[in-house]
């Protein structure tokens, strides 16, 4: 192919041809000499005292290294610092000290020279444990007499707070009507097909500690393992390989330092790779929660004001709590002009897994509150769930749009959107074959759903101020940098370590445009190396920011290198550069093409005869650039924020058959259509929202963390928990709409999660609306086998 | 040899075939095939997902028939033939199939897709033209957390399609 233009074009990934064959390098394909592998011993309790451990017939064990309690952690650790900030002051060490709050927390580990050895000697630790009562219901854990998992906050709430934008009780006095209703959200992850890991090691001449691990955050959790280890910064070193998925989930600093103490205690590097049934009970959940929504209409459908009380079960989240909570609110309008929002928020621990970032924190459920609240009006008002919707969304020509929690909706046309998807659903053919179904009893009952939300990308650390009254970390920031080697061919490393979303093509191709060559003349470093790679604290895969915060870096450093290209091109060439073009891997003199020099020929001037560099010029071919996206802006003073920062959109469509015997939900067709403005890799795209929306049809039909009343977890195993098949998803048809972000570099959006956001909605829009005639309204999920039949029989 | 009262960490010795070529080795008899693989073997193609059978991230070939290499033993595969992804990869280049799934991008992180490939080299032969239903059904013993398994089933399609061109020509 010729050069330019490589962006937009659905080039095939060059991470593939690697993957593909099985040479991907991934945490548990890498290994050190001497290298021992760790275990964890786990509380069976949902809240229990630590009365005693008796490691020494653990230490007895031949082959057994190092053992660790929480007792000796807190002795040779500090807290760990939460990863936001919190309310929730409370030291907090990588194991349990004197108590256990959820099944599944570490209490002890060990290292030993192999797994089976490690595991033989957890056997042999004995813990004295004296239960103490549990409180897994979020609304329990509110409640003065529920049992506290830290006596010393006097409480289980770690927020609580009722923000009002507009005029919220004015307008459910003069509304026509009020839909009111409650939901509710389960337990739910994303569940990487690699789980968790590192490799931590001790360098005891340099006191340094060196990490491998497909942590998903690497500049944030360096300052945290620093801190906690009492090492500075500069001593320690943390490098990424390739990750095999990561959705959010993937961020666990207490691993790490556990890893890190066993090094130091044994001597010897230590490998950790959390198994299956660790992952499900204890790595991160996204949060239940309990959500109780108002809406205030006009009898034509036109909403006038949305008020939302909102639980979010944190279980023991003490490092990233409130989370849900605030891009909930940042989300709260999905879409909607809704000219007042009142949004009551707890975030409340109870004994269960730590909540965490899992694809769209927060805003699934938020999208399902509305869009099922959105169905449940149309069905009120004898009004197609497509009118009331076209009637209420944020037009093109209202673009930007700040919602009034303050949210800038900075570009895309949202009715569009739908009617394209209406459109290419067959949506009125669809709607008489499911009158033709509904007149005959023997037939399957058919229905079909329709959800629509907003897609934000890039985050603003800055809204936590809403939360703690005060600012820690704000913004949203990436680094990183290009550089023409000596051989002229060019390298890109950046301080956001991919975990499938093929950064190494994509990149490639960006850099390719702005230095006129083709991608194959590009490497980009696989995952990331904390001495080598450009990073800030903000740095890592999170947050959908690639598009926002990502290119403009990579754009940014491969600017600096053109520049440099041609002055040393020009200096050489005695020409202006303003008569230069690069293509072909080389500057030339425009109109004159055998004046002209080869990156190659440039970098040997940059590098070895730098004698030949213009004036003043820095030897070498290479630049870093730090990318902010300026639309992060503190709090203002009524509260509002934009707790992320470019917003995407898409409309769902789905049809399902239901079987009325067995209860089973079959989607038959489902229909995507979005628009994360320009898609910078379309191969790439299409591939997010096929997976994207897998997440959300599993959300929707098949997963959950389900906890008894002691707390204990009873779907710990994929037998229990079900993860979507081959033969559950449907082939999802993906079309798109374009309309660039004006507010991003290369005015691509963010699409990594806007699947999962509306599908959980769009399936139980389409359960609802085949039942609706038997009264049954859809207030949780997942929508099992069982559920349907309760609804039926 | 029968491994039934024989103590976890006792090593036995096994001979078979991985990948076409004999291997020997003392096992601790608890040690799982995927391990033997990844840890004694050095062929970390094959992934371990679940480690109780059900992502199918490790599934090999043994004697041609896809086995989840996390539920085996390597004690029990004396006198047997595994292949694995490294085994089913030419030395130059990628096998039709997997030139198939990189052209169809069927794949995101990449760490189901070696198990992937293994079902997928079963399903072709066993069967010369599978249905798009019948590919969704042979790899639903494989978990994909990323692809919403589209492009896996696309590519599955597409080297269908292209071996039937070639037995034309």
């Amino acid at each position: 192919m010729p050069d330019g233009a490589w962006v937009g074009r659905p080039v095939p990934l060059k991470e593939d041809a690697r993957l593909v064959a099985g040479r991907g390098r991934f945490v548990d394909d890498l290994g050190r000499p001497r290298m021992l592998q760790a275990a964890m011993l786990r509380s069976p309790h949902a809240h229990a005292r630590i009365v005693a451990i008796d490691t020494r017939e653990a230490e007895a064990l031949p082959g057994v290294f190092a053992v660790l309690t929480g007792v000796e952690a807190a002795a040779r650790s500090g807290p760990i610092r939460p990863l936001i900030p919190t309310t929730a002051v409370v030291p907090d060490y990588c194991l349990a000290v004197d108590r256990a709050r959820y099944v599944g927390e570490p209490v002890a580990a060990v290292a030993a020279v192999d797994r089976a050895i490690a595991e033989d000697a957890l056997e042999r630790i004995r813990v004295e444990y004296e239960p103490l009562p549990a409180v897994v219901d979020p609304e329990a854990a509110i409640r003065p007499d529920a049992p506290l998992l830290y006596p010393e906050l006097g409480t289980n709430v770690v927020w609580h707070d009722t923000l009002t934008y507009g005029a919220v009780d004015e307008a459910m006095a003069r509304a026509d009507g009020v839909l009111r209703e409650r939901f509710t959200i389960q337990r739910y992850a994303s569940t990487p097909l690699e789980t968790f890991g590192v490799i931590a090691d001790y360098d005891p001449g340099t006191d340094t500690f060196e990490f491998w691990t497909n942590d998903q955050r690497p500049g944030l959790t360096i300052s945290v393992l620093a801190a906690s280890l009492g090492v500075p910064q500069s001593r320690v070193r943390l490098s990424c390989p390739d990750i095999g998925g990561g959705f959010g989930n993937k961020r666990r600093p207490a691993y790490l330092l556990i890893c890190a103490l066993l090094a130091r205690r044994s001597g010897r590097p230590v490998k950790w790779v959390e198994d299956r049934i660790e992952n499900l009970t204890a790595l991160m959940h996204a949060c239940n929660g309990i959500m109780d929504v108002e809406l205030a209409y006009r009898a034509d459908g036109t909403l006038l004001a949305l008020s939302v009380r909102d639980i979010a079960d944190e279980g023991k989240n003490l490092v990233t709590p409130t989370q849900h909570n605030l891009i909930k609110l940042g989300n709260i309008a999905n879409g909607y002009r809704i000219p007042a929002v009142r949004y009551a928020a707890w975030s409340v621990l109870t004994n269960k897994c730590p909540s965490g970032a899992n694809r769209g924190i927060g805003k699934p459920f938020m999208c399902f509150a509305v869009e099922r609240a959105m169905a449940l009006l149309a069905r009120r008002l004898g009004q197609d769930p497509v009118e009331l919707r076209l009637r209420n969304y944020v037009t093109a020509e209202q673009m930007p749009y700040t919602t009034p929690p303050g949210a800038r909706y900075d570009s895309g046309d949202y009715p569009a959107t739908l009617r394209r998807a209406l459109e290419r659903f067959g949506y009125a053919e669809r709607r008489a074959e499911q009158a033709a179904a509904r007149r005959s009893d023997d037939r399957p009952l058919l229905g079909i759903g329709i959800a629509s939300s907003v897609e934000p990308a890039g985050t603003n650390l800055a809204s936590y101020e809403i939360v703690t009254g005060r600012r820690a970390a704000s913004g949203s920031a990436e680094a990183a940098m290009v550089r023409v080697e000596p051989d002229g061919q060019v390298r890109v490393s950046l301080g956001d370590p991919p975990s499938g979303q093929g950064y190494e093509t994509v990149l490639a191709q960006i850099v390719a445009d702005e230095l006129g060559l083709s991608p194959d003349a590009v490497t980009v470093s696989r995952g990331f190396d904390s001495t080598t790679t450009p990073w800030l604290y903000l740095s890592g895969n999170y947050s959908n920011k690639f598009s926002v915060t990502d290119v403009g870096a990579v754009v940014g450093a491969a600017a600096r290198v053109r520049d440099k290209l041609l002055r040393i091109a020009a200096h050489r060439l005695e020409a202006a550069i303003a008569d230069l073009e690069l293509g072909g891997g080389a500057v030339a003199v425009r109109g004159a093409p055998d004046r002209r020099l080869a990156f190659a020929e440039i970098a040997r001037t940059a590098y070895a005869d730098v004698l030949g560099l213009p004036p003043g010029e820095e030897p070498g071919l290479e630049a870093r650039h730090a990318h902010q996206n300026p639309l992060a802006q503190p709090v203002d003073g009524e509260r509002r924020v934009r707790s992320q920062l470019v917003f995407s959109n898409a409309a769902h469509c789905c049809l399902v058959e239901i079987d009325r015997r067995t209860g089973l939900v079959k989607i038959l067709k489902y229909l995507v259509v979005h628009d994360c403005g320009r898609e910078l890799n379309p191969l790439i795209v299409e591939g997010m929202v096929h997976g994207a929306t897998a997440h959300g049809i599993g959300a929707a039909l098949l997963e959950e963390f389900r906890y008894d009343a002691q707390g204990q977890l009873l779907t710990s195993t994929f037998v229990d928990y079900l993860k979507p098949t081959s033969v559950d998803v449907p082939i999802v048809d993906v079309d798109r709409l374009e309309h660039p972000s004006p507010v991003t570099p290369l005015g691509a959006k963010g699409v990594g999660e806007g699947g999962a956001i509306p599908g959980p909605a769009a399936v139980a829009n389409a359960v609802e609306d085949a039942l609706a005639h038997l009264g049954v309204v859809v207030r949780s999920l997942p929508i099992t086998p069982e559920q349907i039949w309760r609804w039926t029989r | 040899m029968t491994t039934s009262g024989v103590p976890p960490s006792e090593r036995l010795t096994v001979r078979l075939r991985v990948n076409g070529r004999p291997v020997e080795h003392a096992v601790q008899a608890r040690r799982s095939l995927a391990d033997f693989l990844r840890e004694d073997l050095g062929l970390t193609g094959t992934h371990v997902g679940c480690e109780h059978g059900v992502c199918g991230a490790c599934t090999v070939l043994v004697d041609g028939r896809s086995a989840r290499s996390c539920l085996l033993f390597a004690a029990q595969l004396d006198g047997r033939a595994v292949t694995t992804i490294e085994g089913l990869t030419p030395a130059e280049a990628l096998s039709p199939l997997q030139e198939s799934f990189r052209l169809c991008h069927a794949m995101q992180c990449g760490f189901c897709t070696p198990g992937m490939i293994v079902t997928a080299t079963e399903l072709l032969a066993d069967q010369p033209a599978p249905s798009t239903e019948a590919i969704r059904e042979a790899i639903a013993g494989n978990l994909c957390m990323c692809t919403g398994y589209v492009n896996i089933v696309r590519a599955i399609e597409r080297a269908v399609a292209a071996r039937s061109q070639d037995a034309r020509r």
